[in-house]
């Protein structure tokens, strides 16, 4: 699952272009562009084609099992095509808009889907949902598109959380708060001790910093106020998103002044070397974790402000979707099916490494009490978030980077953050 | 005639072509996905107006001059350095030709942990107390440039050294023989027969530092991606982020005409010079 997750690939992706710069500036850019027309891997007649990019090698195995199993069973054959993540990210355009697409890929329920199945480029899968009859609604609403059909089947879902080991916390003598107001007093006890409460990692990763804007914003100025900034229904230079960057100037003093220097994964190994308080983070960032100090984690949701807001908390989920040209709807439709079936899930979740939440409700997690607690929490929110660029786009995400980053540097400045973001947003709405 | 045909045939497909489709891209709006719209000049009329990009450019100058400025003096520098054949010669021009041997990604590794917060950097700061100086290289918007250019150069002078070295070994020796009998010294015999005799190499490493300097995106990229906010934001970074982040391929379309643009005049005008040179 960790390549999944929107600032994985980013991460990842920085192996897959150093190539790109080996070729002449302007004669490469209209050479990719212009390959979108360009044809892919054909599907020929029978198998299915299933564009993956879970390259992490657990993710990857899990994968492979899980088609082998499926191709054992008789009710059609699929084949794997695992893409580093950078690349699946930069292509996945171009292979829905070739002639002759892959049939089904990996991807991100929300925004970055319905975009997608807004330009035709979808395979209705309503058909796969008629028996998904005990999914929670929530997950239904999340795969269907604007026209009331679903176009993705989800897989598993994970969530987010301040992250702190259990034996830190208790030398320290602090305890995991509930409010905004306990939220502060805790940072303010940690760097009386001398430990710089709030861990980040913006090197690299500036991403992780709209886990904070989201989760400010929605527990300010709630989820569908959130989802109608992100799409562009409402202005980021609105008072009300300021007053989300007010509390925010609040915690600033407590962050890991070298969070703005390395990558989240290094902000992992800072936060288990109890060099840092606590860390912001998704489930995924245990995968840079070494398995002894999984046990020393716990978590708790992001402090309450506002107790009249619904409670709503960040839940990116990933699954699958299909080309609307595929040759092999039947085909694909019963791959879907039996992704999206108990036994697949549960092999799923066994053979990856990372904390996750299996989509089907019959399907049991791994019984960690990390897990169980992940998914109490889920299952308390009144509403759902994907994560800003799955509830916006992937076009969106640097603008909230450049301005986060900015504002965490230079909080004075944030009338002027907030207006280059407008205008950085409208160009990405206009196109 | 077919050996003139066939590459020109091939360069049509690949190169000539999809340069002409960048042109005509950078007159629409495009998604990728969508068929493109025609939209005129309004990418330009953005371009103009468009803070990020005047940066971008302003930090593509800074690195044109200081990275071609100094990979130009050090590459050349160490080729007079290490002309004369002598003991170990040959093992120095390899250690200095050995980051060229490297994948600018693994370069990139290398350097972020000299950077990395109580890093190398750091560490060699303390340890000659100049501990105050220390800031997070490349999370910092006033150093993110300069230490990205640092890795480049590393790289690169390595390359402009092993360029001038044969050039230097081209040179006709009985040409300083003559200089030095005519009473010329080191210097003069640099400056009026070394560097004359270098012409040609010269018009190929201007052309290599300039298009290297333009299509400098990996070690841009690998490092700071352009960040934090745009501050090491280059015109080829900016580029790729516009077109395969933003999903913006005619706006990222202009500015990869900007950039041929660029690097057309100054390797043109360099070559008109020389042509008039050659004529006179």
């Amino acid at each position: 699952m960790s390549d999944f997750d929107p600032g994985r690939r980013r991460f990842l992706g920085h192996l897959g272009l150093a190539g790109l710069g080996a070729l002449g500036a302007s004669s490469f850019l209209s050479a990719c562009a212009s390959s979108a027309s360009g044809p892919t891997t054909s599907n020929g007649s029978g198998a299915v084609t299933i564009q993956s990019n879970l390259s992490s090698p657990q993710a990857k195995a899990a994968m492979e099992k899980l088609i082998e199993t499926f191709n054992a069973q008789g009710k059609g054959t699929a084949s794997l095509n695992t893409i580093a993540s950078e690349t699946f990210r930069t292509q996945l355009p171009t292979y829905l808009t070739s002639a002759n697409p892959p049939d089904l890929y990996t991807w991100y329920a929300g925004s970055v889907a319905n975009d997608y199945a807004s330009k035709n480029l979808l395979l209705d899968v309503s058909e796969v949902w008629k028996s998904l009859d005990d999914y929670p609604q929530s997950l239904r609403t999340l795969s269907t598109d604007a026209s009331g059909k679903q176009i993705f089947v989800p897989m598993n879902n994970y969530w987010w959380g301040f992250f702190y080991r259990k034996s830190n916390f208790a030398k320290w003598g602090v305890q995991e708060p509930k409010t905004w107001t306990e939220f502060l007093a805790l940072c303010e006890t940690l760097k009386s001790k001398g430990v710089p409460p709030i861990g980040i990692g913006l090197g690299d990763t500036p991403w992780v910093a709209s886990a904070w804007f989201d989760y400010l914003n929605i527990r300010i100025n709630g989820a569908p106020f959130h989802r109608e900034l992100l799409a562009g229904k409402q202005r980021f230079d609105d008072p009300k998103v300021k007053a989300v960057f007010t509390r925010w100037r609040e915690a600033l003093p407590y962050f890991d002044p070298k969070g703005k220097a390395y990558p989240f994964q290094e902000a992992t190994t800072a936060l288990l070397a109890g060099k840092t308080g606590m860390f912001l983070i998704g489930t995924f960032f245990a995968d840079a974790a070494p398995k002894d100090a999984l046990g020393d984690l716990d978590f708790f949701r992001f402090p309450i402000i506002d107790p009249a807001v619904p409670l709503a908390e960040e839940a990116p989920t990933d699954g699958f979707f299909a080309s609307a040209k595929t040759a092999n709807p039947t085909g694909t439709k019963a791959l879907l099916s039996y992704l999206a079936g108990v036994e697949a899930q549960e092999a799923y979740v066994k053979a990856s490494s990372g904390i996750v939440l299996p989509a089907n409700p019959k399907a049991k997690a791994s019984d960690s009490p990390l897990v169980a607690k992940g998914k109490a929490m889920l299952n308390e929110a009144k509403e759902l978030t994907q994560f800003f660029n799955r509830d916006s786009s992937d076009a969106l995400q640097p603008t909230a980077d450049t301005a986060l980053t900015k504002f965490i540097d230079k909080p004075d400045q944030i009338d002027a953050i907030l207006r280059e973001w407008q205008a950085g947003a409208e160009k990405v709405f206009k196109g | 005639m077919a050996f003139v045909l066939v590459p020109f045939a091939v360069e049509s497909v690949w190169v000539f072509w999809p340069a002409i489709q960048g042109f005509w891209f950078s007159l629409t709006r495009w998604d990728g996905m969508t068929p493109p719209t025609f939209v005129g000049t309004d990418n330009y009329v953005e371009l103009a107006g468009d803070a990020t990009f005047r940066g971008a450019l302003v930090n593509t100058v800074i690195w044109l001059v200081l990275f071609g400025g100094l990979s130009v003096l050090g590459g050349f520098g160490m080729a007079l350095v290490l002309q004369k054949e002598r003991r170990f010669v040959g093992f120095y021009r390899a250690a200095l030709f050995t980051p060229v041997v490297f994948s600018l990604v693994v370069t990139a590794l290398v350097w972020r942990v000299f950077y990395q917060p109580d890093g190398i950097a750091d560490t060699l700061l303390r340890a000659v107390g100049l501990e105050q100086l220390i800031r997070p290289w490349l999370a910092d918007p006033q150093t993110a440039l300069y230490a990205v250019i640092l890795p480049a150069l590393w790289r690169q002078i390595g390359y402009v050294m092993v360029l001038f070295l044969a050039g230097l070994k081209a040179i006709d020796p009985a040409l300083h023989e003559a200089a030095r009998m005519d009473g010329a010294n080191a210097w003069q015999r640099l400056r009026h027969v070394t560097i004359p005799q270098l012409k040609g190499v010269n018009a190929v490493v201007l052309s290599v530092i300039v298009i290297d300097s333009l299509r400098s995106f990996d070690i841009v990229w690998s490092l700071t991606k352009g960040g934090p906010y745009h501050s090491s934001e280059l015109l080829s970074t900016y580029m790729y982020s516009t077109a395969f982040q933003s999903l913006r391929l005619g706006y990222a379309s202009a500015i990869a005409v900007v950039i041929f643009v660029l690097a057309l005049a100054v390797i043109l005008g360099y070559l008109v010079r020389a042509f008039r040179e050659e004529a006179s």
